[in-house]
């Protein structure tokens, strides 16, 4: 639901790769760097909310966070369905994977192109070290045969 | 092409399937909980019917099916494991045919006697402590550290293990020897007894009611513990190339275990659909009823498929690494899909507390958390579709 007019990434390309390289879930901090809410989508209220930045709660970060997905028991500590519920809930465990970038509303789609044609690739074969090479092991075996 | 199953593996099919229908499922209320509240409801069995279990299973020379021979398994492989997985996995009572984690498989002689038989034999339990409570399923990072003394081992740290609790026990622990290097070439697997100076063990006890469907984890304390070489499981600093044989092949059973569990649902979607009656008349004869039937009939004979070709070419030698990503994507998505279309049929009543069909449906979301990481069997996928391009 961002404006027409959104925000071109070489402006923020510094800080959103110092935010993106953080071990916390980047979306509130994208978020705030986006132009913020579309006033074509906002209800007919008398207060005007166009580029207004605030998480709208739709909780589709907390939803598609893989950390998360793995360990529901963080996820059922709190009932709010915001970023800053996936910062607390999440916090240095983040994987990095970006996802909420993506999932995000109310996130730019020139961040999010940035985010899918500059650092995917990176966050794949930090995931792939998980899985390892053909040669080496698969770590995830041995989790499945820790919880199973 | 043959699709046929070998005689000999359909007759431990049978048999497998004899054993789950007559004495298992009987026992499916010990489990449930018989009281109107459920207060008494137990995640396991009591130890005693548990041990006569046992015994007509060795009778039936179906004692550690997915054991290898010369650890005192029967050494089936894997597509004869996968079927009596399957058939297992149609009772909601938890009970195995000697299942062993293949990260035990790699016990030299003396290992052998001490742990492994005691292990396969149910007189020890193994508690595998590979879990950090701070760096969660991130285990390449773990942080406990195994320091060399004088010959020995000193183990400093606290792990948490989802294994069964039991009196006699011992740990399987996963520390770091060699910090500077890589993940995979760092970590020793040590074998602990419980009784070792500076090991200690909380938590982990059996709950009733509605706790008893909880998994308690175990708490395990190492405080300057000393532990010989003589314990070091596998070779050193080699921890994850244990049971490497055989550990690919556990996805493509656990795969197996989707299929009974989807198996079970169906049956019982069957019966509810041919006894309750809406608007004069059963419910199975309305179309969305028979609709969600069909769905999950179809999801569970293509699971099946692709379950019985990956278990055949892992005991033919082929390599399986996609072919069991494959099983574990498609089986996972199948038993969630299955449960949702049961939710359908049965309506309130799957999640009445107490009924078979709602612990089913209850364990099928808890798969989402054994069976996690889905992405990442989609990366080992497209890794072999994509063989040759290297990525970052």
């Amino acid at each position: 639901m961002p404006l027409r007019e959104q925000r071109e990434v070489k402006e923020i390309e510094g800080v959103l790769n110092k935010i993106l390289s953080t071990a916390s879930p980047p979306v509130a901090r994208c978020r705030l760097l986006s132009t913020g809410l579309n006033p074509g989508h906002a209800l007919n209220i008398t207060e005007n909310i166009g580029g207004h930045k605030e998480c709208i709660g739709c909780g589709n970060c907390i939803d598609i966070c893989p950390f998360l997905f793995r360990e529901p028991s963080r996820r059922n500590k709190t009932e709010q369905r915001t970023s800053m519920a996936l910062e607390s809930i999440v916090g240095a465990d983040c994987d990095e994977c970006d996802a909420c970038v993506l999932a995000c509303p109310q996130v730019d789609t020139t961040i999010k192109n940035y985010v899918v044609n500059h650092r995917m690739i990176e966050v794949m074969s930090r995931l792939e070290q998980r899985i390892g090479d053909e040669d080496e092991p698969d770590l995830d075996l041995f989790v499945e045969e820790a919880l199973s | 092409m043959d699709f046929e199953i070998p005689e000999e593996l359909k007759m431990i099919q049978s048999m497998a399937r004899d054993f789950v229908t007559e004495q298992l499922k009987p026992l499916e209320r010990i489990v449930l909980g018989r009281a109107a509240d459920l207060s008494d409801a137990q995640m396991y069995l009591p130890l005693e019917k548990e041990r006569e279990l046992m015994g007509m299973i060795k009778e039936m020379g179906l004692w550690g099916v997915g054991v290898p021979e010369e650890l005192g398994g029967v050494g089936l492989g894997t597509l004869g494991s996968c079927l009596v997985e399957e058939e297992l996995a149609q009772t909601v009572v938890p009970f195995s045919f000697g299942d062993v984690t293949p990260i035990l498989f790699d016990c030299n002689e003396k290992q052998k006697e001490t742990y492994f038989s005691p292990v396969l034999n149910r007189q020890k339990y193994p508690y595998l402590a590979l879990v950090e409570t701070e760096r969660g399923s991130e285990i390449a990072t773990m942080e406990m550290k195994a320091e060399k003394v004088n010959g020995c081992y000193v183990l400093n740290g606290k792990k948490v293990s989802l294994s069964r609790a039991s009196k006699d026990y011992f740990a399987a622990v996963f520390a770091v020897t060699e910090p500077g290097k890589k993940p995979r070439e760092n970590m020793t697997c040590f074998l602990v007894d419980k009784d070792t100076p500076g090991f200690t063990v909380s938590g982990g006890e059996e709950k009733t009611g509605w706790q008893a469907r909880v998994r308690q984890p175990i708490t395990l304390v190492f405080n300057h513990c000393q532990v010989p070489a003589e314990n070091v499981l596998g070779e050193e600093g080699k921890a994850f190339y244990l049971g490497r044989k055989w550990l690919p092949s556990r996805r493509i059973v656990r795969g197996a275990r989707c299929v009974g569990a989807a198996q079970r649902i169906l049956d019982e979607c069957v019966t509810q659909a041919q006894s309750w009656m809406s608007f004069g008349q059963f419910i199975s004869g309305r179309p969305s009823v028979q609709a969600a039937l069909a769905n999950i009939a179809t999801d569970i004979h293509a699971a099946k498929l692709m379950v019985y070709e990956a278990a055949w070419r892992a005991d033919k030698g082929d390599p399986i690494q996609r072919l069991a990503a494959m099983v574990k994507l498609s089986a996972t998505q199948m038993i969630h899909s299955t449960a949702d279309n049961a939710a359908h049929i049965f309506n309130a009543p799957a999640y009445v507390g107490g009924l078979p069909m709602e612990r089913f449906c209850r364990d099928t979301t808890a798969m989402s958390s054994t069976e996690f990481a889905l992405q990442l069997q989609r990366g080992i996928i497209a890794r072999d579709i994509l063989r040759g391009l290297k990525v970052g």
